[in-house]
């Protein structure tokens, strides 16, 4: 079997099908693919197609630590990982999971990355090279004294790459590492992925939402239920399969490649293939003939967005003004904010890994106290409120929704929530419970362990928690975060549905596309403060606002601020590539 | 995020305590602790007491506010051993409440159970207090104990403050569900089981998928490992277990003459 390695393949899959140990079905159907040395493969699919599992192929974990039944081989460096075990493949295959502190077994950053190379009995004098080079390499020269739980989250990434990097790998394998970072942190830990394919690095990146990024990879795989469907050059396999990775599987595919489907979809791509950077898209539509004029103005006015968010007579039910707060042990997370919640309003807050965005919603909740009356709440100062009266006016939804589950099954988690607020007339619970689990489409899991849901619905679940109460504001704290499109289509409907119930809806997002599209307000925050508290589309401008807190912006506004550039009037507010698509005429019907 | 808010790791102070060799700190609690076991007084458990806090306020310049704030975890469970043993103990009664009864063996008893199981804890927290947990599965793997399981005191230790924030996170999850209106004994009770699985299945899932990303980084790899850095073996660290030895010896001498 060697001998099918060719000289340029480091891996290679041959025919694989995986049964976890304690399933029936396989997770892994048949698989087969080629991974090239030196080049950066990318692998997309919807969550539970096994990305994971394929990942888990590659340094020996599957079979030797997770056993189950395994088909087929897998060769990796000219090594079969049948034969070798994890530990002895591990100078060979690095792996960086997608929450890297678990793979931390050290205290400080600089011992972290030596752990590797110790293991492997280096020369200490070498590993000290090592660890230097790789805390240049990873920009965390500056943290290399940190305690490893004392790092941003792109830190963290950064350093569970430096950590692997640091045994010499051939290939590097990454599951998701970007899905809970701000999009400046994103786009580093990008960046020094694309300098290790550079160096000659092999690199296996999953991910489930792409963005121009994409444009430097050399292989995109896509997985869909145990299978892969697609292998190839990513230009090829968008245009040969974009349309069924975006509606079907539910794959965050760039903006720019969104249009260019469009134009597949009505024919007019003609020879040219999917657009993935800025320029590359607006080239196309002018090339296709698009910009030549009759635009169409879309249905819904922009006056309507203005009268929701501009409600002067609405009822303020958070009032914060100059709000500080200081950790006991010296950390300085809000320096004095001032902010307005409005009865019915649907507030989004971006900023930075650690801006004070979770600190502001404990306080709002009453988890944490400010130390003056700097904060009211409902007319009443925040000092004065318990945590538990307060529950009926606010809820939060946290970002591991599983921390606020108390029972044994989704009915009775709504039970106990009807409990709180004293309702304990049978029928009446009966009747509320089945409301809710109704509307939050939870009514087929009403007896399923609430850790045995889906992260989508342990997510929903903890949204009809909250809702029980009735409560005049709902928190998210990052609804989306590990979340396909389908899923967060469906959740970020169900808020606009709440928000028309007149809840006001405030969620916590790095998603900046979320923003864009949904947003009639939106709040800044940076290093502990506000630096911008106004409409969504004035964000985008802001250069300065959006460096210092370390956001981007989407590729969509980038595509309409060229095309303005290019003397086409885009005047129209685009919040959507759907929305986009239709004022440029390019869906079915305007054709 | 505020993770200076853990009680249960290192404290990057520079003292007399924090120079000892790992290895002889962690026979110094073993040693702390056998002694409490001979002492039948409840005055020789509080001079050692004493000589702990001492320890650690002044030889291991612990601040008074982390001492504080671990104060729970420190005293807790040797409180409600005392108290217990009030209650539990034979003797004459001195006190009554309903059906319970206080008594003067249980005063006697009671102090001495606090003392051992609170000193014992007190000493254990001075070492990961001041002990780089690095260099404690160092100087295991120097004593000639295999480093697979040196680490594995190590990751335990490692381990503590994580888990304390996950306690600190699902508490917080909890009390903003709201609570039902009554809150007896029975209900806390439930809420703390409540606590315990959430905790428990998130630390069983992160240790399964700690120890495949250790495989994943060569651990075991070898029967040894290189050690970039190192901590180095002064006899003179021994006098710290000498002068325990001596006072233990003369408190236990004491309690038999008196």
């Amino acid at each position: 079997m060697q001998t099918t390695i060719d000289k340029q393949i480091l891996a290679e899959v041959q025919n694989v099908t995986y049964t976890h140990w304690n399933q029936e079905e396989p997770t892994l159907r048949n698989v087969s693919l080629q991974i090239e040395t030196g080049t950066l493969n990318v692998l997309v699919g919807p969550s539970g197609s096994g990305k994971s599992t394929l990942c888990d192929l590659f340094n020996g974990v599957i079979p030797h630590l997770y056993g189950g039944e395994l088909d087929g081989q897998v060769f990796v460096d000219g090594l079969n990982t049948r034969e070798i075990e994890v530990k002895n493949l591990a100078s060979h295959v690095g792996r960086v999971f997608q929450d890297p502190e678990i793979m931390f077994a050290m205290l400080y950053v600089e011992d972290e990355i030596a752990f590797g190379p110790e293991n492997l009995r280096l020369d200490a004098d070498i590993i000290r090279e090592t660890v230097e080079e790789m805390l240049i390499q990873t920009d965390l020269v500056e943290r290399r004294s940190n305690l490893v739980w004392n790092l941003s989250g792109g830190q963290v990434q950064k350093l569970g790459l430096a950590a692997v990097l640091a045994m010499r790998p051939k290939m590097i394998v990454l599951d998701e590492p970007t899905s809970n970072l701000d999009p400046v942190a994103t786009r580093n830990v990008h960046e020094l992925v694309l300098s290790l394919r550079n160096e000659g690095i092999t690199v296996l990146y999953v991910t489930r939402e792409l963005d121009d990024f994409l444009a430097e990879a050399d292989q995109l795989l896509v997985m869909d239920d145990g299978e892969i469907v697609a292998a190839g050059d990513p230009k090829q396999v968008l245009k040969e399969r974009g349309g069924y990775l975006a509606d079907k599987l539910g794959v965050w595919l760039p903006e720019t490649c969104e249009i260019g489907i469009a134009l597949q979809e009505i024919g007019r791509l003609g020879d040219e293939s999917i657009p993935i950077t800025v320029a590359e898209t607006v080239d196309l539509l002018d090339n296709v003939g698009v910009l030549d004029g009759n635009f169409r103005t879309s249905g819904k006015s922009e006056t309507e967005s203005n009268t929701l968010s501009g409600n002067r007579n609405a009822e303020i039910l958070v009032l914060a003004k100059d709000l500080h707060y200081t950790y006991p042990g010296g950390v300085e997370a809000l320096k004095g904010i001032s902010l307005e919640i409005q009865e019915g309003e649907w507030l989004m807050i971006v900023g930075r890994n650690g801006a004070g965005k979770s600190t502001l919603a404990r306080m709002l909740v009453g988890l944490t106290k400010p130390k003056d009356n700097a904060l009211t709440m409902f007319d009443v100062d925040a000092r004065k409120w318990k945590v538990q009266d307060l529950a009926n006016l606010i809820g939060l939804v946290f970002q591991n929704p599983e921390h606020q589950f108390l029972t044994d099954t989704v009915e009775e988690e709504i039970g106990y929530s009807l409990l709180a607020q004293g309702i304990t007339e049978p029928d009446e619970v009966e009747a509320r419970t089945d409301d809710l689990l109704d509307m939050l489409g939870l009514s087929k899991v009403a007896d399923v362990h609430p850790f045995a849901l889906s992260a989508g619905l342990k997510r929903r679940l903890g949204v009809a928690t909250m809702l029980v109460g009735e409560p005049k504001i709902l928190l998210v704290d990052e609804p989306t975060y590990g979340q396909d499109k389908e899923m967060t289509f469906t959740l970020m409907a169900l808020m606009k549905e709440i928000n028309a119930r007149g809840v006001a809806v405030v969620m916590i997002t790095h998603d900046m596309r979320l923003v864009q599209e949904y947003a009639e307000r939106v709040v800044v925050m940076s290093n502990g403060l506000i630096l911008f508290d106004g409409p969504s589309s004035g964000l985008f401008d802001q250069e300065e606002v959006l460096t210092q807190s370390n956001l981007r912006r989407t590729l969509l506004h980038d595509i309409v601020n060229e095309l303005k550039r290019r003397g086409v009037d885009v005047s129209e507010n685009i919040r959507s590539t759907g929305d986009l698509i239709h004022y440029l005429n390019i869906d079915e019907e305007g054709n | 995020m505020a993770s200076s808010e853990t009680n249960l790791s290192y404290i990057d102070v520079n003292s007399v305590m924090h120079r000892i060799y790992p290895l002889v700190k962690l026979i110094w609690v073993f040693v702390v602790a056998v002694g409490l076991f001979f002492y039948k007084e409840p005055i020789s458990g509080a001079i050692m007491f004493l000589l702990v806090l001492f320890m650690a306020l002044v030889v291991s310049r612990i601040p008074f506010g982390a001492l504080i704030s671990s104060f729970k975890l420190i005293f807790g469970l040797g409180i409600i051993l005392m108290i217990f043993h009030f209650f539990a103990d034979p003797g004459n009664v001195i006190y009554r409440f309903g059906p319970l009864t206080i008594t003067d063996g249980g005063l006697q008893v009671g102090p001495v159970f606090f003392f051992r199981l609170s000193v014992v804890v007190l000493a254990s927290f001075i070492l990961i207090w001041t002990t780089d947990t690095r260099d404690l599965m160092f100087s295991l793997t120097k004593a000639g104990i295999p480093y697979r399981y040196a680490f594995a005191v190590f990751l335990a230790l490692r381990f503590l403050p994580l888990e304390q924030k996950e306690v600190e996170a699902v508490k917080a999850a909890h009390s903003i569900r709201g609570r039902a209106a009554k809150s007896g004994l029975i209900d806390r009770f439930k809420l703390w089981q409540r606590y315990m699985f959430t905790v428990l299945i998130n630390g069983l899932r992160k240790a399964e998928m700690t120890a495949t990303a250790l495989e994943c980084r060569a651990f075991g790899a070898y029967p040894d490992r290189t050690y970039v850095k190192t901590v180095t073996f002064h006899a003179v660290d021994l006098i710290l277990i000498l002068i325990f030895i001596v006072i233990q010896a003369g408190l236990i001498y004491a309690e038999g003459i008196m």
